[in-house]
């Protein structure tokens, strides 16, 4: 048994998809123990009795589309009038456009290519550092994970079977922590170079505003659907992706219909990337409860730890070693439904957990060797990885800082859920 | 291979991948026709299609399978790759061939285990959205899986023949 493991785990090390390392270990389990592997397609199967699941590729769909047109241009005129006028007013636009278009594209790293390519040549251009202005950018990229509708709220929701609708609400507080301690470190950092981007205008709020009017429901929508309990998560989805091809390809035609099945393609592409390792993990999943891997992994937690203030210390420390080395969806998948059962023994709320795990995954994004917005940066900006690592690391600092606050006050996730 | 056969791969591929982004627009295009429909008929109408919902979260099912068949083609799977990328030439290949035979072989064993599976459900008559045999939906998995290992088989085949895609 520990054979196959380290055969599998230097077969991952190597660059074997992951669904193909889950698959393996759960058919190795199920093998052992004489359970028929016709489990594995009926485990699968499973997938398509989660009516959650829908709003996945929904949502993916809509935020491809959405970065396809220029909706992140206007974005940027939205903020910039709005907000234009602090005294060191181009960060914070930078952080709350950022944190926004990533709550609805999924943070599958689309927004440093989409709002990046805006944003550093403005940045540099209004007197910030370059290295300050690069790690700004890639840190954005990530940020406003903790916002509904983002993906990884969804899909921890769908593996610790927790209310969506709850996870949304408790994003709230911790997501504004990121980005107002984010925005007083950018103050803080350029309080020399306070000079505004734009006066406080009411033509230019209204001219930002009508230019940018068709999109403007879909926050107002979708959000206030959501929030008010109006709509279901999956039915704002349907809306979101209809309201969306409705608006970028019939009324701005700022997509052409040919190139609608290309972006279907693609958006479909991270889904199925996504969907095969849950798919699989369901499986794997099963078998762990089976053998009763949680509870082996309470006992040894238990004789390490001493009580929930520090097991989430050791949480937090196992996730940022955990994030530097797999994405935010698989580790979601595999490792929530082990880590849920042992915190729910600490007495740890699963609503708090989970946005302490993703606000922890986030910085995932940011640590070497495999953090995506690294590479994606890297290859945006032409620098190498060491060098946009260096320019992220105050930032990553202070979202470190965020993590530990989010994780020993839970009222702040928790307050608004009652 | 001969030239022949090369191209005859050569144009399966090409259909193949048609036919691939073709099914992938119609599921995704129904699917949210088939969603917003529901949403309009509960809130406007307070109806709705009784086997709506079944058939979308079906949809969203073979939508997963043939989104990964995509990503295969595409060498977008999901993985850590640490290693390799410090590898030279020569391992590089080696590595790759062993992790493409790997994933070819558990695909191919999904692909069998989740066709008996499909013939099980089929053998009890098992139902979906009322009075529908459920093997036909579920016959994605396999299918969807053998055509993850094709694509995996071909990938290992050509590192041993020394062509990287």
């Amino acid at each position: 048994m520990i054979l196959t493991g380290l055969i599998l785990l230097v077969l991952a090390l190597l660059g074997a998809p992951l669904f193909a390392i889950i698959a393996a270990s759960a058919m190795a389990g199920f093998y052992r123990s004489d359970i028929d592997l016709s489990v594995m397609g009926i485990e699968f199967f499973g997938l398509a009795e989660m009516p959650i699941l829908v709003a996945i590729p929904l949502f993916t769909f809509a935020g491809f589309v959405l970065s396809e047109s220029q909706s992140p241009q206007r974005l940027v005129r939205l903020s910039q009038a709005l907000l234009g006028w602090l005294p060191g007013g181009l960060a914070i636009v930078c952080l709350a456009t950022c944190a926004l278009f990533t709550a609805f594209t999924g943070a599958s790293g689309v927004t440093i290519i989409a709002l990046g390519a805006l944003f550093y040549p403005a940045l540099t251009r209004a007197g910030y550092d370059e290295r300050f202005s690069l790690g700004l950018i890639t840190t954005s990229g990530s940020l406003g994970l903790l916002f509904a509708p983002s993906l990884p709220l969804i899909l921890y929701g769908v593996v610790a079977a927790a209310s969506i609708d709850q996870l949304f609400i408790a994003g709230i507080f911790p997501g504004l922590l990121m980005v107002v301690l984010l925005s007083v470190y950018s103050f803080w950092m350029n309080r020399r170079n306070r000079t505004s981007i734009a006066d406080a205008s009411g033509k230019d709020v209204l001219a930002a505003l009508w230019e940018s009017v068709w999109e403007l429901p879909l926050p107002i929508v979708v959000l206030g659907g959501i929030y008010s309990g109006y709509f279901a998560v999956s039915e704002a989805a349907a809306v979101t992706a209809l309201y969306v091809m409705f608006v970028e390809i019939l009324v701005r035609r700022e997509i052409p219909w040919r190139e609608v099945p290309g972006i279907m393609r693609e958006s479909m592409v991270l889904v199925g990337a996504i969907f095969m390792i849950l798919g699989v993990s369901l499986a794997s999943t099963n078998y762990m409860i089976y053998a009763g891997v949680p509870e082996q992994l309470f006992a040894i937690v238990d004789s390490y730890v001493a009580g929930p203030g520090s097991f989430l210390f050791a949480l937090i420390i196992f996730l940022l070693i955990l994030g530097a080395i797999l994405d935010i969806f698989s580790a979601i998948v595999l490792v929530v439904p082990l880590v849920l059962p042992v915190a729910a023994q600490y007495g740890i709320n699963p609503i708090h957990l989970g946005i302490v795990f993703l606000a922890t995954m986030e910085l995932g994004y940011l640590t070497p060797p495999v953090g995506l917005n690294l590479f994606i940066s890297s290859f945006r900006f032409e620098r190498s990885i060491a060098e946009i690592y260096r320019a992220t690391l105050p930032f990553f600092v202070v979202l470190l800082v965020c993590v530990f606050i989010i994780a020993y006050w839970p009222a702040l996730s928790l307050v608004l859920i009652g | 291979m001969n030239a022949r056969s090369t191209s005859w791969l050569a144009r399966a591929e090409r259909w193949g991948r048609w036919f691939e982004g073709a099914l992938l627009t119609l599921l995704l295009s129904g699917l949210i026709l088939l969603a917003s429909t529901q949403i309009l008929l509960r809130n406007v109408f307070s109806s709705g299609l009784a086997w709506g919902d079944g058939l979308v979260r079906l949809m969203v099912l073979w939508l997963a399978l043939l989104g990964a068949v995509a990503a295969s083609r595409e060498n977008k799977q999901i993985r850590i790759d640490l290693l390799s990328r410090s590898l030279s030439g020569m391992w590089q290949r080696v590595a790759w061939f062993t992790t493409d035979l790997f994933t070819a072989i558990v695909t191919g064993l999904l692909a069998w285990h989740s066709w008996r599976f499909v013939q099980d459900s089929r053998l009890y008559g098992d139902m979906l959205l009322d009075d529908w045999p459920a093997w036909g939906f579920q016959l994605i998995l396999p299918l969807g899986f053998l055509l993850i290992c094709y694509r995996y088989v071909l990938r290992a085949v050509r590192e041993a023949l020394g062509r990287r895609q």
